[in-house]
């Protein structure tokens, strides 16, 4: 009997001790997921970073081009000042940064300018880019997990997270220190009941039109100034069989956002900044036939037979970052896109007036005689208060980080067209090529300017149904009406 | 590499902490029957030395934490032995506690885990989603009707069309052979109705086709997810049955099975990154890069009538003729099933050789000066059958799973059972469909469920390839996008809930049958 128990007893030992060890194996890849996050991602990036630098080592004159801006950024003695308030006992502080620049040529260059902060501080400063940033910063603040500060490329999700007290207001020291260096009004956009949320990080300009000068030169077509001989230049580049159009507007979960680019552009144009102004409120439905007119004036240019090109089989199927490549091949002549693009452009692509792919103002209506610009922009966020948060905060917002940031992503770009720009004041113009310096006086010279609409709807049609029911209009699932009394829908009430 | 030590440092310390709670408690419990007094000292010592650490570890007071600890466990086991004095409970009570006291030990910590984990986020996705969008306000079932109403997620509007559809009509057709051959069977036989693999499987079929017919006409999130469940588990079962009973007992039987199983072995993910990339499309004046649109190309480009198409032609006609002789065989045989298999195979080869001469096949359509170019399928944009497309990646993915299952539980058929029913003289086939169906239907009904919880599930792929676009919208995808996309928590939660209880009726079905099968 006793034999017995002792069996059964030994026999429940050995199996209740393979749970335990099947908990501790559970416990342990927890544990080592907790590694991955900390530990793994940055490094990663730190060897992505290493990585390219090592690449650019191979190329000594731009090794060069790039120590010297460095040197240059560093010198500069507002610098220095700034950073010898910020220097007391910074050192050994980490701060991480999160968003949606993932290109190794934008986010390496974001981490070479945080890198010179870094540098003269001892602050570690860690970005990580990604993709999908817009849907993981949501599920990362909403998880009580979210990254020290966060590039946001929508104004409206500022506002939306300012709402929820999930990023913090910009202390007065800060606001202070970065307020006289930004065009009067360009912070507006990120102030929420008087009170400042973001730091701007960089501005894109998005009413230019990117064109294969080879094509125009051969066809011999002009550049148009206005929009009807836009669209007599597409007819007649559809008659030499000419395919006059690059449109892709796949973006992974932000799929249509290229589609509401161009309805903005266009409500800019053929309507006017009230209009929009309403519309982008949420006073104007998008079902109002202005709005509706508007979209089916962009479908109807899009499915002219053979007037884009769509490296992905269709406009909905092709990532918006693909459309550089057939640009340079001449399989289409023109394509809308903001200042940004430059980043996809193939490597070694030489761009600028006279170039392979020049870049033209996206021309207004000629009867009305304004010329309206559509901006878009990044700002950072914090989510934590600490001292060497703030100070990366001001950091982000003075001209060091401008300056800084642009040499180093024209470097990377093998010092041409950086696609990165800037609206601070004091920032060194001189860093900026021919090209550039004509988008920042296309900025300067805008009547109106109106910053990207979809950004600041409310998230859930600025982020969401504006893409999706775009996207299927766009792909001829739904009809425009539809696809927008769909979007009217969906407003928060 | 530090990662990796931190991990097997982690993994060491797990598993000492967790054998010593295993022995301490068996030990401690132990005492609780044997010697009480030290049983309540020791105890006492404990609880002392977590309130010490408690107090020590929230800066209640001040003190480095070993010092109140010990100092605490000290008060601890004087109480426990002060308390001792008052007398020792009898035998009984006290193997009692000892019972108890060790299944609060060895359950407590997994409960607690499963509420943490499961019970608390379960209730409060209910609760958030009566709640609005910034879970502020109580907005009662609005999230509910918001599902059931929107277009985008339920759209009933098309219903009038399933009855105007080619699938429906080709369904009724097939329905109508199989109770026809069924019915003619059975006459002979002396019953109404017999169930045979000749007139079950035109019903069967029938019935999917049927399902395509309402699938495709309804649309939105809801019906896309009841698509997804009929398709990939009934495909996925039906081929992994299929693999599991041609592959048994045939030489290479293991290389066969290895291959079909290798997909398991990919995430969701990177099927999907895969799969996009056999899906993929270029402008029609490129080659195609995609693996099926460069195939569907290249026969668009043999026009009728040309050289390839010829020499296709020929191909298609010896192989028409070999399944010729294959029929004439199986009818001289009187292998009734055999020779419909032959002639039924032998009409899309007949269809073939008919648009090979006729119309053309493959991509190709009319250009501007009216020369043919290539024509692509863009299979992830053209709604409503993008959906059966990623579908294919899902079964891609679980027939090696459902294979393996059922593999193991036709060798599991007790041998005596399938000799007894070929001494009665059952054919091969008889003992297939009379013996071992039967006797596996529990496993297939496991694997089904098992496969229906998984497929309710589905997010990676369609988020992946498309998004949730072009009318590919699933309800996991759909929750993500609700939630953390546009912040909408209640409607979101509310897709939670949804999914769910959707889930809940074939886990229940499929916890009872284990429970059963133990028993």
């Amino acid at each position: 009997m006793k034999k017995h128990r002792t069996r059964s007893t030994r026999l429940r030992t050995s199996r209740l001790l393979a749970v335990v060890l099947a908990f501790g194996l559970i416990v342990a890849a927890c544990a080592s997921d907790d590694d991955d996050d900390a530990g793994e991602a940055p490094a990663a990036t730190e060897a992505m970073a290493e990585e390219s630098m090592d690449e650019s080592m191979d190329d000594e004159s731009m090794d060069d081009d790039m120590d010297e801006a460095m040197d240059e950024a560093m010198d500069d003695e507002s610098m220095d000042d700034s950073m010898d308030d910020a220097m007391m006992d910074l050192s050994g502080t980490k701060v991480t940064v999160f968003g949606p620049e993932s290109s190794e040529e934008e986010a390496g260059a974001m981490q070479d300018a945080l890198d010179v902060f870094a540098a003269a501080t001892g602050i570690e400063i860690v970005y990580t880019g990604a993709r999908d940033f817009s849907d993981q910063i949501n599920a990362q603040a909403a998880g009580g997990n979210p990254p020290d500060i966060a590039v946001f490329p929508q104004p409206g999700k500022v506002g939306d997270f300012a709402a929820e007290n999930w990023i913090l207001a910009v202390p007065d020291e800060v606001q202070a220190a970065i307020g006289s260096q930004w065009p009067a009004g360009s912070l507006d956009t990120v102030t929420f009941g008087g009170t400042l949320y973001g730091v701007p990080n960089k501005t894109d300009l998005k009413s230019i039109v990117w064109y294969n000068t080879e094509i125009f030169e051969s066809g011999g077509y002009s550049v148009p100034e206005s929009l009807t001989e836009l669209q007599i230049l597409t007819a007649d580049m559809l008659a030499d069989g000419v395919t006059p159009w690059c449109v892709g507007i796949e973006s992974g979960p932000a799929t249509g956002w290229p589609f509401t680019d161009w309805m903005e552009d266009l409500v800019l144009r053929v309507q006017d900044e009230n209009v929009y102004d309403q519309w982008v409120a949420g006073d104007l439905p998008f079902a109002d036939p202005r709005i509706v007119g508007t979209a089916e004036f962009v479908l109807e240019l899009w499915n002219l037979p053979g007037a884009v090109y769509a490296a992905g089989g269709s406009i909905a199927a092709t990532p918006f970052g693909d459309n550089g490549e057939p640009l340079v091949a001449g399989d289409c002549a023109m394509h809308r896109q903001a200042s940004f693009f430059a980043a996809f452009l193939p490597e070694g692509t030489s761009v600028g007036p006279g170039q392979t792919i020049d870049v033209f103002y996206f021309p207004a209506v000629a009867a009305k005689g304004n010329r309206p610009v559509l901006t878009a922009g990044t700002y950072v966020s914090a989510f934590r208060d600490a001292p060497e948060v703030w100070a990366v905060m001001e950091f982000f917002g003075s001209a060091e980080y401008a300056n800084a940031r642009q040499a180093a992503q024209a470097a990377r770009q093998g010092g041409g067209q950086s696609g990165f720009l800037s609206a601070n004041l004091n920032q060194d113009l001189s860093l900026y090529n021919d090209l550039e310096r004509s988008f920042v006086e296309i900025l300067q010279t805008a009547s109106p300017a109106r910053f990207d609409g979809s950004d600041l709807m409310p998230a859930a049609v600025g982020a969401g149904t504006f893409w999706t029911e775009g996207t299927s209009a766009v792909n001829g699932d739904k009809t425009v009406a539809e696809a927008f009394a769909a979007i009217d829908a969906s407003w928060p009430q | 590499m530090g990662a990796l030590g931190g991990a097997l440092i982690g993994v060491v310390i797990a598993i000492g902490a967790s054998t010593a709670l295993f022995f301490g408690a068996n030990w401690l419990f132990d005492l609780a029957v044997d010697r009480w007094r030290t049983f309540l000292a020791t105890s006492g010592a404990l609880v002392g030395a977590l309130i010490g650490a408690v107090i020590a570890g929230n800066d209640v007071a001040g003190g480095p934490l070993w010092l109140w600890a010990a100092v605490c466990a000290v008060v601890g086991a004087a109480a426990g032995i002060a308390a001792s004095v008052l007398g020792t409970p009898s035998k009984s009570s006290r193997t009692r506690l000892s019972e108890r006291g060790r299944l609060v030990t060895f359950l407590g910590p997994s409960l607690l885990f499963a509420a943490l984990g499961l019970v608390i986020p379960l209730i409060r996705s209910i609760y958030l989603s009566l709640l609005d969008s910034r879970a502020a306000e109580w907005v009662g079932l609005a999230n509910y009707g918001e599902i059931l109403t929107n277009p985008n997620s339920l759209d009933l509007s098309g219903w009038t069309e399933i009855f105007t559809s080619r699938l429906f009509y080709a369904a009724l057709v097939l329905i109508a052979v199989g109770l026809g051959i069924g019915m003619a069977v059975g006459r002979r036989r002396g019953r109404t109705m017999e169930a045979l693999p000749g007139s079950i499987g035109p019903i069967a079929i029938g019935l999917f086709v049927l399902s395509f017919a309402v699938f495709t006409t309804l649309r939105g999130t809801v019906i896309n997810n009841l698509w997804w469940v009929v398709v990939v588990t009934g495909l996925s079962t039906a081929l992994g049955l299929a693999a599991a009973v041609l592959a048994d007992g045939v030489r290479g039987e293991s290389v066969a099975k290895s291959l079909i199983f290798l997909p398991m072995a990919i995430s969701f993910v990177g099927a999907g990154i895969i799969w996009r990339f056999m899906y993929i499309a270029r402008p029609p004046q490129k080659p195609q890069t995609g693996f099926l649109n460069a195939i569907w190309v290249w026969l668009g480009s043999l026009r009728p009538r040309t050289g390839g198409a010829w020499v296709a032609v020929l191909i298609l006609a010896l192989v028409t003729v070999l399944l010729a002789g294959l029929c004439a065989f199986g009818v001289k045989r009187r292998q009734t099933a055999f020779a419909i298999g032959a002639a039924v195979t032998a009409v899309p080869v007949l269809w073939l050789i008919y648009r090979f001469l006729g119309p053309g096949l493959g991509g190709s359509v009319p250009g501007p000066t009216g020369e043919p170019i290539a024509g692509t399928i863009l299979f992830l944009q053209e709604a409503p059958f993008n959906n059966v497309w990623l579908m294919v990646v899902l079964i891609w993915i679980q027939t090696g799973f459902a294979m393996v299952i059922l593999s193991a539980a036709i060798k599991a058929v007790p041998s005596e059972l399938i000799e007894a029913a070929r001494v009665d003289g059952a054919t091969e086939r008889q003992t297939f469909w009379n013996v071992i169906i039967p006797t596996i239907i529990p496993t297939i009904t496991v694997v089904a469920t098992t496969l229906i919880v998984l497929v309710m599930k589905v997010y990676d792929i369609v988020k992946v390839m498309t998004a949730g676009n072009f009318g590919t919208q699933v309800i996991a995808n759909e929750m993500w996008q609700k939630a953390f996309t546009e912040l909408n928590f209640g409607l979101g939660s509310a897709l939670a809930v949804v999914l769910f209880l959707a889930v809940v009726p074939a886990m229940a079905f499929n916890i009872r049958r284990t429970q059963r099968a133990d028993a």
